[in-house]
């Protein structure tokens, strides 16, 4: 039981990684599905569908970015592995924010990134204003990214 | 860093010289033309649809002919070729090439003939291809297909499916046919699908042999040829490479027109010009002897255009200030430093009535915030190098183009910047370098510190430039207020805000707890703390009393200064909304360390080294385009919701000169 701390923290980085890799990957296959029937119509539009096609890739990254930060706070990446059990249910729950709020906002934003190349392929001048739309979804994504950082970057030096 | 001031300008000239004048205009490119709506009994508009429309259909053919052109001869288009901007065509060549419009017109068609008459060869071709199929089992027949026998011989010349030997077919012929004895019968040739035969048979016995080869499956072939099966052959070859040959020279005659092809760019960009200004001739307003025509122009430049036509034409030119209420459009003029952020202004919204142009403030913030996210020193020093090279080396380069890739350049500049600052060359690449190849741990130091390794640090600051980004967008809000003499709303909305938010944000720096919080290494004293507490609550108390103050109901406006106050709320998210310059910078280069340590893994080697390369390159591309990507996306949002969201609304119409817009030609006036 002693050598479970690992296990927990591994748990949760692998998840972050997991969870937030596949709601990107729905998300910008939705988008992508959205993107490429726009441009059968219009390959100039390319460029601009290929834009929001990608915005909710990123939480693909930030669940990859608390993984890996994660990874080397455990010392699976060289180092010592010693975790105990409580301190690897606290990397667990500092996943935590990743893990839901990576997947769910992945899909919440391709169906706004949907929508806005929907208004792309009627409305090419505006844009600029299609981008904003899908990147308020993202600042979601951020603020959990944010809190998954601290997080698990300060477990180390709670003394317990 | 302005708007231009716009002047209102209107103008009565002689009908005769509309033409001359409309070209002038365009060729000053200076003037918006507006589309007159006015009823009168003297002036009318000029119905220009049947003009356009003849345009649109020349232009259409020209079209058609440069894309046959190009499936014929590709064009060759060196790399890059977006960033060489248009070629440049003397103002005399352009008119020469309008005066050739016939012979040109001539030529698109003739192309366009060409290549019908090149397609028609093609399907004469392949059909004679398929006749020839079908006679090559017959070719070694020395009979006419059609031959039918003579006056006592009768014979069947035709084909049976299927694949059957000779003895075969005369076993199950004479099982049919008891009576018949007298048959010949030669196989001309054989294949799995089919048997082609000859069969003579005496005169009397033709009907029952016919009706017995029938049930068999008997046919006569299809192709109806006169002559020797091989003659005939050799008679389609014969033919079919004459129309080869004619397609040929077809092709070979397309080929040499390629030459044509820049009269030909050239002609499409006249059309161009000539749409725009049958466009144009169509939104005034004119009589039996004059015409008439009002818009807009920049007012410094409205003296020399008004001097420009009093000396070519006699009529009557008048600009005058616009008045208060007209929808007049707007043109920025900015610094080489602030302009290309110009185009990302654009995306969001012109600035409307009694707003300033803020593209110098957004310019300034724009860079540092991109600078922040990107912040990798390595793939600013990329972004500089690329942007620098290109606007170098392609100085004629379109000037959309050459905005974006300036833009880029700054943005490489303030990435470079931050991330020396923070110490991320490609993520920590010397250091992976000197450890795993060199065994010696050689890394670049911080300028100020590791974001990775104090991430509270980097997130005070983020807050910090959030802060500060916001503060401006007050004070611009400030200016707008002063400038319209609106000083009580200036103090209501941005002062009573600056002491609330300022005040608040001293108080919290006055707390110790904040302070451990946030690792800062300084505590302001209780008493500015105080000080500063008692002037937020008074800006409280006046945000209050003055937010609803639109409404006369004492009980009304207090409920809604009450709900004022709450938007201190969105500062609070505004600010907090900063925190990606932490996320985005950090996801930078952390994902750049782990490339870094994944092609380090292949060890110490010659093929390490290879591999490593390899990693390093595919790696770093993928991640500066992803950052490159979100950087761009998250400066565009702190820069619209956040900072605009304080005193920018927009709304105002682009002026759209009457010009001269070509696609394949720059028109260069001789001076």
């Amino acid at each position: 039981m002693e050598n479970m701390g690992v296990f927990f923290a591994l748990l949760g980085a692998v998840l972050a990684a997991v969870m937030s890799g596949i709601g990107s990957a729905r998300g910008v296959g939705m988008a992508g599905e959205a993107a490429a029937g726009v441009v059968t119509e219009d390959p100039s539009k390319f460029g601009k569908v290929l834009i929001l096609q990608l915005l909710p890739g990123t939480q693909g990254i930030y669940g990859l970015l608390i993984a890996f930060i994660t990874l080397t706070q455990i010392g699976i990446l060289g180092g010592s592995s010693d975790v105990s059990l409580y301190k690897g249910l606290l990397y667990f729950i500092a996943c935590l924010p990743m893990i839901f709020v990576g997947y769910w906002s992945a899909i919440r934003q391709a169906r706004a990134a949907v929508a806005s190349i929907a208004m792309v392929a009627k409305r090419p001048d505006q844009s600029g204003k299609a981008i904003i739309f899908p990147a308020m979804v993202e600042t979601y994504a951020i603020l959990a990214l944010l809190i998954s950082i601290l997080a698990v970057t300060g477990i180390g030096s709670v003394n317990i | 860093m302005a708007i231009l001031p716009m002047k209102h300008i209107s103008m009565i000239g002689l009908k005769k010289d509309r033409r001359a004048v409309l070209d002038v205009l365009q060729r000053c490119g200076t003037v918006q033309i507006n589309d007159i709506n006015r009823k009168d009994n003297a002036f009318y508009k000029y119905d220009v649809s049947s003009e356009k429309l003849l345009l649109e259909k020349q232009a259409a053919v020209v079209q058609e002919a440069l894309e046959i052109l190009d499936r014929h001869v590709p064009e060759k288009k060196p790399m890059l070729n977006v960033l060489n901007g248009k070629q440049e065509l003397s103002r005399k060549r352009y008119e020469k090439l309008d005066g050739e419009q016939e012979e040109i017109l001539e030529t698109a068609k003739h192309i366009r003939e060409l290549s019908d008459t090149i397609s028609e060869y093609r399907a004469g071709m392949e059909k004679l291809q398929v006749q020839m199929d079908s006679l090559v089992p017959w070719s070694s027949l020395d009979l006419p297909l059609q031959f039918r026998g003579t006056k006592s011989v009768a014979a069947f010349i035709g084909s049976l499916t299927g694949e059957m030997s000779r003895d075969e077919l005369l076993a199950s012929l004479f099982d049919r046919l008891p009576a018949v004895d007298a048959v010949h019968l030669e196989i001309v040739s054989s294949t799995r699908e089919q048997v082609c035969i000859v069969l003579l048979c005496l005169r009397r016995d033709a009907g029952p042999v016919e009706n017995a080869l029938r049930s068999m499956g008997f046919a006569y072939p299809s192709a109806s040829v006169p002559t020797l099966p091989i003659r005939q052959m050799q008679e389609w070859k014969e033919k079919k490479d004459r129309l080869e040959k004619a397609r040929d020279t077809a092709e070979e005659e397309i080929r040499d027109l390629s030459g044509q092809r820049d009269s030909l760019k050239g002609m499409l960009d006249c059309y161009a010009i000539r749409k725009e200004k049958a466009d144009v001739a169509g939104r005034l307003l004119q009589s039996r002897h004059a015409f008439f025509l009002e818009g807009y122009i920049p007012a410094r430049k409205a003296d020399t255009a008004a001097a420009i036509l009093n000396e070519q034409f006699d009529l009557l030119v008048e600009y005058e200030d616009p008045s208060g209420d007209a929808d007049v459009p707007i043109l920025l003029e900015n610094n080489k430093f602030a302009e290309p952020v110009e185009g990302v202004l654009r995306s969001f919204s012109l600035p409307g009535k009694g707003e300033i142009d803020p593209t110098f403030l957004m310019a300034i913030f724009y860079y540092i915030l991109f600078g922040l996210m990107l912040s990798d020193a390595g793939y600013g020093l990329l972004m500089v190098l690329g942007c620098g090279f290109c606007l170098r080396k392609y100085k004629n380069m379109e000037p959309g183009m050459q905005k974006t890739l300036r833009m880029f350049f700054f943005c490489g500049i303030s990435t470079t910047f931050w991330g020396a600052m923070f110490g991320s060359w490609f993520g920590d690449v010397t250091k992976i370098v000197s450890t795993t190849f060199f065994h010696r741990t050689v890394s670049v130091p911080p300028l100020w510190f590791e974001p990775v390794n104090d991430p509270m640090q980097m997130l005070v600051f983020s807050m910090a430039v959030g802060v500060l980004h916001l503060f401006t967008g007050l004070g611009a809000k400030l200016v707008q207020c002063i400038r319209a003499k609106q000083y009580k709303d200036a103090v209501y909305d941005v002062l009573f805000w600056y002491l609330l938010v300022g005040g608040l944000i001293v108080v919290l720096l006055s707390s110790s707890q904040f302070a451990g919080m946030f690792g800062l290494n300084f505590v302001l004293p209780s008493v500015v703390g105080k000080a500063a507490g008692s002037i937020a609550a008074v800006a409280g108390a006046g945000i209050i009393l003055t937010a609803g103050r639109e409404s006369r109901n004492w009980f009304k406006r207090i409920l809604k200064g009450l709900y004022g106050l709450y938007n201190v709320t969105g500062y609070l998210s505004d600010i907090l909304s900063y925190s990606r310059l932490l996320a985005l910078g950090l996801a930078t280069g952390v994902i750049a360390t782990v490339i870094n340590q994944m092609g380090a893994m292949f060890g110490d080697s010659v093929m390490g080294a290879v591999l490593f390369a390899v990693v390093f390159l595919i790696g770093h591309a993928l991640n500066m385009a992803i950052n490159l990507l979100g950087a761009y996306v998250h400066t565009n949002r702190l820069s619209f919701v956040e900072f605009f969201g304080k005193f920018y609304e927009g709304g105002g119409k682009e002026f759209t000169p009457f010009a001269v817009h070509t696609k394949y030609f720059e028109i260069k006036e001789e001076t």
